[in-house]
């Protein structure tokens, strides 16, 4: 830690780091529009220029200054208010200011840093820049040149962090603009963090564009169970009026250990399947019952089978885990884990895309549940009941499947509307992951706990308080979380109300 | 002897002593003339005590920001375990100025001399020139020199002595005026956009290749040949105390002698345009003088009466001394219409990496256009001067200076004839109005 002045109080910040994030740490807004903490400093924008008393240069960009001890940092000076004012104007002068139709409009550093910094009326009398609109980048990015500040964070992303390089800047002036190479579109996984990463509304995602005000999202963490990375997210989500709370989008949150800044293109996007396909009602060979008649079906069912097989989502929180396997014992049922589809291997990179896409394997592991094919299709083949829960049996060997199943009672268990719904004799529907609260465990043992997000207008109950219903003995959240502990090893340690929000490493 | 024949007579043979010797740009005749014969001597002399004797000289950069050679020089960090790069800043684009070129065509072998002197001084085996890419015959020229100096040997494996090896790079810009600021010319030479780096750090401790690395213009290494065989008081006989040695003057515009002179520093402007460039031509009358290239505040006519061309005079007149690119603006010039062009080029040149002057130069050339059309108020006229307040000095480089601080001087000094402009637009607004 070092000592330095700032508007002539002394503040004690990190040191190691510049201006912006030494300063911002202890609450000191310096604006900024190209600097970000994972692209570095470009200090193209000069909107962070600060004095430094006695200083030479005495104007420096805070971006590029490192913190020093004893250092005398001006903001608070005439002389700074006014460059931020004039770097405000001059980062106006050539913008369309189209903020009624712009997707960014409510989360723009042009507007907050306008209204903090400036406040001034137009002084701009003369024709604007033409640019080019609505350019289509590829990858579902939509450039337009003229609302683009040309900070280049989304041209750094593309060199530093991807590494593929399809973005510049071409021309020179006032006519210098972001574009691709001709014939040579974005294509990165990773190509829509330069929509977050754009402090202006140039890029814009063709998913969320137009979709909705971003001030009636409502902004819930969570964790993106589209891979075993468990990338830290917002999930974004809002009920229009008469309709249904859905989700407009995933956004990274960051997160040092687990995804830094960023997330994938694919995990970004899996939140539309939160939205379509749903079982909002049971069906008893596929057809629609009541809950009332569905449960009693399904407890009839259990009780007439004499071994019952219990298949498990590797998505699966640990709490609904364990609640399943205190059932499972209740019933003299055995469980599996089994989900080799959902590994595609050589799908992953060594950045965030993992092979395996379960949200929780290493949960399964945890629990003691086993996942091997031979062990599943083993009892499968013994068995006179099958309860499917979550798990969609993806890429399994559907001949192999039907033949083991073919005298089998089916109960599933599922958020979705998959074939194995309309094939069961009966089917339940259960909340999906932003619907419930849950704590799973990352790749690298890390794990992270989220609230429930999205709260649909008829609300379906959690696996765990599924299987209640059908006679499973855990009820509460307390006795579920005395299971856990039960369970021990890596888990004892964990106090399941207080994960951090980054998540905790198991040991 | 009175002052006139006395400033006429000042004309020296330093720089250019082989300007006017038919094919003193082949080796054979350069050497008939004396290229390359100080390396016997500079060779016997400690590198360190090469840097000393041009410090000594008072050579300050020729490029326009007339900074110390020899200081620069001895900002290298002593203890970096990383090459040192010369680049030699030949990117010439600076509007007037044409002094370089004359170098690279009349004597390019006093270039490459100078060149082996730097190198040996500072430990640098690796040297770059940028030149303009506009100067194609010119570097015909000079890439043709550089071959015959390494077939004589005065460049390559055994350039400086056994195991000194210099050798010579000539990188050709593309035509932008950014690439002769010294870190957007570094980051040309690595083959990325000409854009200026933020600096600190410096190029003397990270420059080209994130390596320590010394730029310096055409005019200054080539002036050392002289400084090294002549020695550094012969050098620093000419010129004023501060301001040492000669100087390569362009003098162009509206005199009745334009041309290259090779000047001492100190001597009076105005004498210097009357009696060596002629005059202000066709009798007219002396409206302003550009000192230095087009980036360099304008001085009036009775401002050019007392102004000494040294750094230290032209900056008591609120000035610059620049390159060396005398303008001569007789009384029929149309001050307007000049800045248009000054802030057009300017806007064309900006590299549009900050905001300030991507966005400021372009929003002052509307401006401009708008005033010069008689469509401007005198509160436009305000806003130019202000804008010039708001862009100046908070950029990644001083390209937008370039340009705030001439258009300041002539807004300033000749803010009537904007007026004029203002006033006559609304004369004739009146009259339409009353039609």
């Amino acid at each position: 830690m070092i000592k330095l002045f700032v508007n002539g109080e002394e503040v004690e910040v990190e040191s190691g780091k510049n201006l912006i994030d030494a300063i911002g740490a202890v609450g000191i807004e310096i604006p900024h529009l190209c600097y970000h903490p994972a692209l570095g400093a470009d200090g193209n924008c000069r909107m962070c220029l600060v004095g430094i008393e006695d200083g030479r240069p005495p104007l420096v960009p805070a971006c590029k200054t490192p913190a020093a001890e004893g250092m005398k940092v001006q903001l608070d000076t005439d002389k700074i208010k006014k460059i931020q004012k004039d770097i405000m104007e001059l980062e106006l002068i050539n913008h369309p200011t189209d903020c009624p139709v712009c997707d960014q409009a409510g989360e723009c550093a042009l507007q907050d840093y306008y209204m903090k910094y400036d406040c001034e009326s137009s002084r701009m009398r003369v024709e604007q820049v033409k640019k080019g609109k609505k350019i289509d980048f590829g990858c579902g990015v939509v450039h337009d040149q003229e609302r683009c500040i040309l900070c280049a964070r989304c041209v750094r992303f593309c060199r530093r962090i991807t590494k593929t390089g399809e973005l510049g800047i071409v021309n020179r002036t006032d006519a210098a603009r972001v574009s691709t190479f001709p014939g040579r579109p974005l294509n990165n996984r990773y190509a829509l963090n330069v929509v977050d990463l754009c402090p202006v509304g140039a890029m814009t995602s063709s998913d969320f564009r137009f979709k909705q005000r971003v001030w009636f999202l409502k902004k819930e963490e969570g964790v993106c169970h589209g891979c075993s990375k468990g990338c830290s997210i917002f999930i974004d989500h809002h009920r229009e009026k008469y309709k249904d709370d859905i989700i407009y989008r995933f956004r990274p949150r960051f997160n040092e250990q687990i995804n830094g800044y960023f997330m994938c293109d694919e995990g970004r996007l899996s939140y539309a399947a939160e939205n379509e396909n749903r079982l909002v009602e049971p069906l008893r060979k596929g057809r629609t019952a009541t809950i009332e008649v569905a449960l009693e079906q399904a407890v009839k069912l259990l009780k007439r089978a004499k071994r019952t097989l219990i298949l498990l989502s590797p998505d699966l929180p640990l709490e609904q885990l364990v609640a399943i396997q205190a059932f499972a014992a209740e019933l003299g049922a055995d469980c599996s884990g089994y989900s080799d589809g959902y590994t595609v291997t050589g799908d992953g990179d060594d950045y965030l895309i993992q092979d395996d896409k379960a949200a929780n394997r290493k949960g399964l592991e945890l629990l003691g549940i086993d996942t091997t094919a031979a062990a599943f299709y083993g009892k499968l083949e013994a068995a006179d009941c099958f309860i499917c829960i979550g798990n969609d049996l993806r890429k399994a060997d559907r001949k192999k499947l039907a033949k083991a199943l073919r005298d089998t009672k089916k109960l599933v268990l599922s958020s979705h509307r998959l074939q194995s719904v309309e094939e069961a004799d009966v089917a339940l529907p259960i909340a999906s992951y932003s619907e419930y609260a849950g704590s799973v465990v990352n790749c690298d043992g890390f794990l992270q706990s989220f609230g429930q997000a999205v709260c649909k207008n008829v609300a379906q109950p959690d696996a765990a308080q599924m299987v209640h219903k059908l006679g499973g003995p855990l009820g509460s959240r307390e006795e579920i979380l005395t299971a856990l502990k039960k369970v021990g090893g890596p888990l004892l340690a964990v106090d399941f109300n207080r994960v951090p929000a980054e998540g905790l490493k198991l040991t | 002897m009175d002052a006139k024949t006395e400033v006429k007579n000042q004309e020296v043979k330093i720089l250019s002593a082989k300007f006017d010797i038919e094919n003193a740009n082949t080796l054979e005749v350069a050497k008939q003339h004396g290229a390359y014969a100080t390396l016997d001597k500079l060779f016997a002399m400690e590198p360190g005590d090469v840097i000393e004797e041009v410090k000594k000289s008072g050579l300050r950069g020729r490029g326009g920001a007339g900074f110390p050679a020899g200081v620069k020089w001895s900002f290298l960090p002593k203890d970096s375990d990383k090459p040192v790069y010369l680049a030699v800043n030949s990117d010439e684009s600076e509007p007037a100025t044409f002094k370089d070129r004359y170098i690279l065509v009349r004597d390019p072998h006093m270039l490459i001399e100078g060149i082996i002197i730097c190198c040996y001084a500072i430990n640098c085996h690796d040297a770059y020139i940028y030149i303009r890419g506009e100067y194609t015959s010119q570097v015909k020229i000079l890439q043709r020199a550089i071959d015959e100096a390494y077939e004589a040997g005065y460049l390559g494996e055994k350039a400086a002595g056994p195991d000194f090896r210099i050798d010579v790079t000539v990188h050709r810009g593309a035509g932008a005026y950014i690439c002769g600021e010294e870190t957007a010319l570094l980051e040309s030479i690595e083959g990325k956009k000409g854009q200026p780096r933020s600096k600190p750090p410096f190029p003397a401790v990270v420059g080209l290749y994130d390596s320590p690395t010394i730029i310096n213009n055409v005019q200054s290494i080539a002036s050392l040949p002289f400084i090294i065989e002549q020695g550094a008081e012969a050098y620093a006989s000419y010129g004023t105390e501060k301001s040492c040695g000669t100087h390569l003057f362009g003098i162009s515009g509206h005199v009745a002698k334009p041309g290259m002179y090779e000047l001492p520093l100190g001597l009076p402007l105005l004498e210097v345009l009357n009696d060596v460039a002629g005059g202000v031509w066709k009798g007219r009358k002396l409206k302003g003088v550009i000192p230095g290239g087009s980036s360099t505040p304008v001085l009036t006519a009775e401002e050019a009466k007392t102004v000494t061309l040294d750094y230290e005079s032209m900056a008591e007149h609120g000035t610059m001394f620049g390159s060396g690119g005398i303008v001569v603006l007789d009384d029929s010039v149309d001050i307007v219409a000049l800045v248009k062009n000054l802030i057009d080029f300017y806007h064309h040149e900006s590299c549009g990496q900050c905001t300030p002057c991507r966005e400021g130069l372009g929003w002052m050339l509307k401006i401009v256009k708008k005033i010069l059309a008689g469509e401007g108020s005198s509160e436009d006229v305000d806003l130019l001067l202000e804008l010039c307040d708001n862009i100046e000095m908070k950029t990644v480089c001083v390209l937008s200076a370039a340009c705030t601080m001439p258009v300041r001087s002539y807004l300033n000094k000749f803010r009537h004839e904007f007026d004029a402009y203002v006033d006559k637009g609304a004369a004739r607004k009146a009259a339409e109005i009353q039609e």
